[in-house]
C-alpha cells in the first residue's frame, strides 16, 4: 500500500474519534467543535474569504485573537487581518468616506453612541449574530457588546492593611485620612463621576451631572495628584510607589499583580464601561463580518479574553467556564451586582466635548 | 540667510538635484499638513469657526502660553548649560575633543520614549536620586521631581541639550584663539574680553542653536505627557485629544495653524536677528 493511501485511512479514523470525544464534555466540546466542521466538510463557508478586524494592539488584541479569530479562521476558512490600533480620528474618517477598509472594530462605548447618530455602522444582523445569549445591557441595534471593563478604586497592599485601606471614593479625595499623592484618570468621563458620588450624590441621582459641584470636589486634590493617560502609566505609579491609592481599571490591577505587584481594588461604586463590537457601513466583507461579531460571543471564546486579561464576558454562560482565581477580578461577577454603575453614554454622546475642554482647562488653571 | 546673488545660479544649474528631495516633501509632508490645515477652516463646514472657539475656550491660549514658557525655558537652560560645554569641546585637545563630542551625541542612539522613563526611574519620590539623598540623611521627606515641570524641564533639556551644543561647537572651533590673546595683551579685562570679543563671534551658533531648541521644543508632546502635571499641558497634547479622543480634526488643524504660524514668526524673527549680527 503507498503512503498515501496509508494517510488517508489515517484522516478518515481520526474523524468519528473526534466527534465521539465532543460528546463527552463541554471543555473538550468547545475546542472539538470548532475542529468537527473542518474534517465534516470539505468545503468550508467561508473558503477565501477575509475578514478585517481592528481593536486596541497590545495584551488585548492578542487575546481577542488567539479566542476570538484564530478559532474563527480554523473553523470557517476565513482569513481574519489584524489592525489597530484604534484611533477615532482615523476610523471616523474613515467611516464618513464610505469606504471602510476595517470590517469589524472594538470599539468604547462613547463611540458607538456617537457614530450610531452619525449612522456610521451596519445594524446587527441578528439572523447571523445571537443577540439573545448575551445580557440585555450590553446588545444595541448596532453593536455587541464583548467585554465589560471597569474604574475601580486601587490600593497598594504594602502601605495598607485590609482595615487601613481605602474603602471608597471619598477617602479617594480624603486627604486626613490618606495623606500623599493619588493617581486620577486623565479624562473628563469618569472623573466627573468619581467627585460626586465621592460628595455623596446617590448614583441613582448622578444624571445629569452636576458639573459645578463636581470640579469643585475635585479642586480639593487637584495638587496632590498625578493624572495618568495610558494604562500602562497606572501600574507604573502604583509598581514604583509613586502613588498608593487611585483609578485604576481592573484588568490593568489584575495584569500588574499577575506581574508580582502588590495592588487591591475595591468594587464598591465601581464604574463600568462596555467595549462595543461593531460593523462598519458598507464593509466590504459584512456577512463574513456579522459571523466573526456572532464567534466573539460564544461562551468559550470569551471565557478564555477572560481568563487571559480579566476582562470580563458580557454572555453569562461564559462566566462559568472562567478560572476561579480571575473571577474576582471580573466586572460582571454576580457578586458584584449592584455595587457600581453603568456609565450614561447618552449624556456624554451630548456633553463630551464640551466638558472635555473644561476638563483640559481646569487642570491648567 | 543665503543672499538672492549666490541662489539664483544654484537653483538654475541644479534645479534636477533637488527634485527627489521635492517630491518626497510634496509627498509626504506638505500634501498630508495642508490637508490638515484646510480641515481647519472647513470642518465641520466651511468658515472661520474653529478659530472662533480657540478665542473662545480659555483652555487654548492658556496651553499656547505654557508651550511657550516651558519651551523659552528649556532653551535658556540648554544655553547656559550647553555654551561652557561647547566651550570646553572646542577648546579641548584631539583626543578629549572626541571623547567629549561622543558623550553629546550617546543620548541620540536610544529613543526619546526611553530616555523619558529612565527620568522617571530617577526622578520618582522611592527613585534613586530621593532613596540616594534619604540614605544619607540629607532629606527626610522625598523632594517632589517629576509629575510637575521640573520633571518636563529636565526631560527635555536632557533630550534637546545636543541641538544646542552642535551648532555652538561648529562656530566655537573655528574662532581664533589670536582674537582673544589679542585682547588680553591690549589689557582686556576676562569678562569684558568675553563680552566684546568672543560672545559677538560664537553669536551664529547661540542663534542657530536657539532657534533650533525652541521651535523643537514647541511641538513637544511625549515627554510633558509623562514627566508634567496638571498645569503642563501643551498645545500638542491637545492636538492629540482633539484628534484621537474628540474626532475633531477641524479644531485640531487650527491648532496646528496656530502652531505654525508661530514657528514661522520665530524663526523668521530669529533668522533677522542672526543676519543682522552677521552684517555687523
Amino acid at each position: 500500500m503507498s503512503t498515501k493511501a496509508l494517510n488517508g485511512i489515517k484522516t478518515h479514523a481520526r474523524t468519528p474519534d473526534l466527534s465521539r470525544r465532543q460528546l463527552i464534555g463541554t471543555a473538550a466540546g468547545a475546542t472539538a467543535s470548532l475542529v468537527l466542521p473542518r474534517a465534516a466538510f470539505a468545503q468550508k463557508t467561508f473558503d477565501g474569504k477575509k475578514v478585517v478586524f481592528a481593536s486596541w494592539g497590545g495584551g488585548y488584541q492578542d487575546a481577542q485573537k488567539q479566542a476570538f479569530c484564530d478559532p474563527f479562521s480554523a473553523s470557517t476558512g476565513a482569513t481574519v487581518v489584524q489592525d489597530g490600533p484604534v484611533n477615532y480620528g482615523k476610523l471616523r474618517t474613515m467611516l464618513e468616506s464610505g469606504k471602510p477598509t476595517w470590517d469589524v472594530v472594538d470599539v468604547t462605548i462613547d463611540f458607538l453612541f456617537s457614530g450610531v447618530v452619525d449612522n456610521l455602522f451596519e445594524k446587527i444582523d441578528t439572523s447571523i449574530v445571537d443577540v439573545k445569549k448575551i445580557n440585555p445591557n450590553f446588545v444595541h441595534s448596532d453593536g455587541v457588546g464583548d467585554i465589560v471593563w471597569s474604574y475601580n478604586l486601587g490600593y497598594s497592599m504594602t502601605d495598607y492593611n485590609e482595615s487601613s485601606r481605602p474603602k471608597s471614593w471619598a477617602d479617594l479625595f480624603d486627604l486626613r485620612k490618606f495623606p500623599g499623592r493619588r493617581m486620577l484618570r486623565d479624562r473628563v468621563a469618569p472623573m466627573l463621576e468619581i467627585a460626586l458620588l465621592a460628595d455623596g450624590v446617590a448614583p441613582d441621582r448622578l444624571y445629569p451631572l452636576e458639573v459645578e459641584r463636581a470640579f469643585k470636589k475635585l479642586e480639593t486634590i487637584k495638587k496632590q495628584s498625578i493624572f495618568w493617560t495610558t494604562n500602562s502609566q497606572s501600574q507604573q505609579l502604583m509598581v514604583d510607589g509613586e502613588v498608593n491609592l487611585g483609578v485604576i481599571i481592573n484588568g490593568r490591577a489584575y495584569d500588574a499583580v499577575n506581574k508580582g505587584a502588590k495592588i487591591g481594588i475595591e468594587w464598591n461604586q465601581h464604574i463600568q464601561s462596555v467595549d462595543y463590537l461593531v460593523v462598519s457601513k458598507n464593509a466590504p466583507n459584512r456577512d463574513v463580518a456579522m459571523a466573526l461579531v456572532n464567534a466573539m460571543t460564544a461562551p468559550e471564546a470569551q471565557a478564555k479574553v477572560a481568563n487571559l486579561m480579566a476582562l470580563a464576558p458580557t454572555n453569562p454562560d461564559a462566566f462559568k467556564l472562567v478560572d476561579e482565581a480571575v473571577k474576582p477580578w471580573l466586572t460582571t461577577n454576580p457578586a458584584y451586582v449592584g455595587k457600581g454603575l453603568l456609565t450614561n453614554e447618552i449624556y456624554w454622546r451630548d456633553n463630551l466635548k464640551a466638558l472635555s475642554e473644561r476638563w483640559e482647562q481646569w487642570k491648567l488653571a | 540667510m543665503l543672499s538672492f546673488r549666490v541662489l539664483r545660479p544654484v537653483a538654475s544649474r541644479h534645479a534636477l538635484l533637488v527634485l527627489p528631495a521635492l517630491i518626497l516633501m510634496v509627498g509626504v509632508f506638505v500634501y498630508p499638513v495642508g490637508r490638515l490645515l484646510l480641515r481647519s477652516v472647513s470642518e465641520p463646514m466651511w468658515g472661520l469657526q474653529n478659530f472662533r472657539e480657540l478665542l473662545a475656550e480659555p483652555v487654548y491660549f492658556n496651553a499656547l502660553v505654557n508651550t511657550v514658557v516651558i519651551s523659552g525655558s528649556v532653551t535658556l537652560l540648554c544655553l547656559l548649560t550647553g555654551y561652557p560645554l561647547a566651550f570646553t569641546i572646542a577648546r579641548a585637545s584631539g583626543r578629549v575633543q572626541r571623547l567629549l563630542i561622543f558623550a553629546v551625541l550617546i543620548p541620540f542612539w536610544s529613543s526619546i520614549l526611553v530616555r523619558t522613563f529612565a527620568w522617571l526611574v530617577l526622578l520618582q519620590s522611592r527613585g534613586l536620586i530621593n532613596r540616594t539623598l534619604i540614605d544619607f540623611g540629607v532629606i527626610d521627606t522625598p523632594i517632589t521631581m517629576v509629575h510637575n515641570r521640573i520633571g518636563v524641564l529636565v526631560g527635555m533639556v536632557h533630550i534637546l541639550l545636543p541641538f544646542m551644543v552642535l551648532p555652538l561647537y561648529s562656530v566655537m572651533v573655528r574662532i581664533d584663539a589670536a582674537y582673544t590673546h589679542a585682547a588680553a595683551s591690549l589689557g582686556a579685562p576676562p569678562v569684558k574680553n568675553f563680552l566684546r570679543v568672543y560672545l559677538p563671534l560664537s553669536s551664529p551658533g547661540v542663534i542657530n542653536g536657539t532657534v533650533l531648541v525652541f521651535v523643537m521644543g514647541l511641538g513637544y508632546f511625549i515627554t510633558p505627557a509623562l514627566l508634567g502635571g496638571a498645569g503642563d499641558t501643551m498645545i500638542a497634547q491637545l492636538i492629540e485629544v482633539e484628534v484621537a479622543d474628540l474626532g475633531r480634526w477641524g479644531v485640531a488643524g487650527a491648532l496646528a495653524v496656530v502652531l505654525m504660524f508661530g514657528v514661522t514668526v520665530t524663526f523668521a524673527f530669529l533668522a533677522r536677528i542672526g543676519n543682522q549680527a552677521r552684517r555687523k
